[in-house]
């Protein structure tokens, strides 16, 4: 009987424990840190770097940032109710466009960077989403707070807003959007994306 | 007694023109930022309020802009702002920045926000943050005794001491004062009622209104400590403009919730570093 019980208090620690180590190995922070150092070192890999290998190194990291970002959400979060009043092909053309927009702005962005190291300083889940606190400090620049919101995909935490400062990054093009919508319609917001994204070709291809 | 008079005027105008306009805007529908709470989940920091706000979440999501009622004028000014950004500030920054080492230029930095430390002592004080008005001070003694005149700053160096930055602007959001419309600027760029109420406040702050007589020099000191503070930041406009599709947007956004969260923060850290 002894020996049962001391069993059954053994099994119930090593679940517990054994429970306690799996929640914690797919929780935001460290889905978050994996794909974060995975961009980073695409972009700072000396087989990729230079302006030739820009396709190839750029695929890479948006690969990497694919699992770890809900470009998806993105999309719909930042469209508000207009999202619901488009079929599926605009709603694929309109993720494809803005994911390309945030792959040249923040990609391009991060590429300038020489030195650049993030500190996890806080975790924080709420049902369906999560948010991660984290510190950048970089050579350029002083340092500041990164937040990162996260929403359960199935099991699989996803970022879908970057909060730099107390400025959420979403909001920000949310608000551009609505201004562009309440003129220009869906169509006009089409073209504005379409010719702000070949700004960066050309001025890649200089 | 002039000042008596100023200060009269400035508080008029501010009630008259922020007081409305706040509790309008409360009467409406709440503004997009104001984080709905549980009473058994009050956020503690900005972490928790990031999780609360549901800006997508719900149906019936407000589609409220933020007050900018003077949108044309704020856009004229805005690239008016612009034009001297690129034919005026970058070409002298681009002079300022080839003439000056990084070093000299950090450290001009340090100057000028030394000289401003009676703005955030005294709103430190308005926002009976006690604690974060002791180091405010202990800073601009340490960093104009032991760091030269204030070029220096060995009061975060050598003592961890960080800036503690609040203006009359923050103050006034503190005790709960409005927004007001969104202005746009010529040379001061963003701002609202409040936070222009708040500058012109923090202007009689600061020392130079009171040991310098000219206006030529007061110009030029604003100007350069205009051009360091570009050269140190270099690319923040540039990126704004490249990054966005609509700037002027963008960086109204920006400006609101920048400002919303330093003011916010005020409560947050009140509640936990400077309670008495």
């Amino acid at each position: 009987m002894n020996t049962l019980k001391k069993g059954l208090l053994l099994l119930t620690v090593f679940f517990l424990f054994y429970g306690g180590t799996l929640a914690a190995s797919s929780g935001p922070s460290e889905v978050l840190k994996p794909t974060l150092e995975g961009m980073i070192d695409a972009i700072r890999d000396p087989a990729l770097a230079g302006s030739d290998h820009k396709e190839a190194r750029r695929q890479k990291v948006m690969t990497i940032a694919a699992r770890g970002f809900d470009f998806t959400e993105m999309s719909k979060r930042a469209l508000g109710k207009t999202w619901r009043k488009l079929n599926q092909d605009q709603r694929h053309h309109f993720e494809s466009l803005f994911t390309k927009l945030l792959e040249n702005a923040y990609i391009g962005k991060l590429e300038g960077y020489s030195g650049q190291k993030i500190i996890y300083k806080d975790e924080r889940i709420k049902g369906k989403k999560a948010a991660v606190a984290t510190v950048v400090e970089s050579t350029d620049t002083a340092p500041f707070t990164v937040s990162y919101v996260m929403l359960n995909n199935g099991g699989n935490w996803q970022v879908y807003d970057l909060n730099i400062e107390g400025v959420s990054f979403l909001r920000n093009y949310r608000e551009q959007f609505k201004s562009i919508l309440r003129k220009d319609k869906f169509a006009g917001l089409v073209k504005v994306l379409e010719e702000k994204n070949a700004t960066f070709e050309t001025e890649s291809s200089q | 007694m002039r000042r008596f008079t100023y200060s009269f005027i400035l508080f008029a105008l501010l009630f008259v023109l922020c007081g409305p306009i706040g509790c309008a805007q409360k009467s409406n529908s709440a503004p997009v930022q104001n984080v709905e709470v549980e009473k058994d989940m009050e956020p503690v920091d900005a972490l928790d309020e990031l999780l609360d706000d549901d800006f997508f979440d719900d149906e019936s999501v407000s589609e409220e802009v933020y007050y900018d009622p003077l949108e044309p004028m704020n856009r004229v000014f805005f690239e008016v702002n612009d034009k001297l950004y690129y034919w005026v500030l970058n070409p002298l920054n681009a002079g300022y920045s080839a003439v000056l080492p990084w070093d000299v230029r950090f450290s001009i930095g340090n100057f000028v926000n030394n000289l401003a430390v009676p703005i955030r002592l005294v709103n430190n004080l308005l926002q009976l943050k006690l604690k974060d008005a002791g180091i405010e001070l202990s800073r601009f003694l340490i960093n104009s005794t032991l760091g030269v005149y204030g070029f220096g700053d060995p009061a975060f160096l050598e003592f961890g001491l960080e800036p503690k930055p609040e203006d009359f602007g923050q103050t006034l959001g503190y005790w709960g004062i409005g927004e007001g419309l969104y202005l746009c600027l010529p040379v001061v760029g963003p701002s609202n009622v409040r936070d222009l109420v708040g500058f012109t406040a923090d202007v009689y702050t600061h020392p130079m209104v009171y040991y310098v007589k000219e206006f030529s020099v007061s110009a030029s000191y604003y100007v350069v400590s205009r051009v360091n503070l570009l050269s140190l930041n270099p690319d923040v406009y540039e990126d704004l403009k490249k990054y966005s599709l609509d700037p002027y947007v963008s960086m109204r956004q920006v400006y609101l919730e920048y400002r919303r969260k330093r003011i916010n923060d005020n409560t947050m850290q009140l509640r936990s570093d400077n309670e008495l």
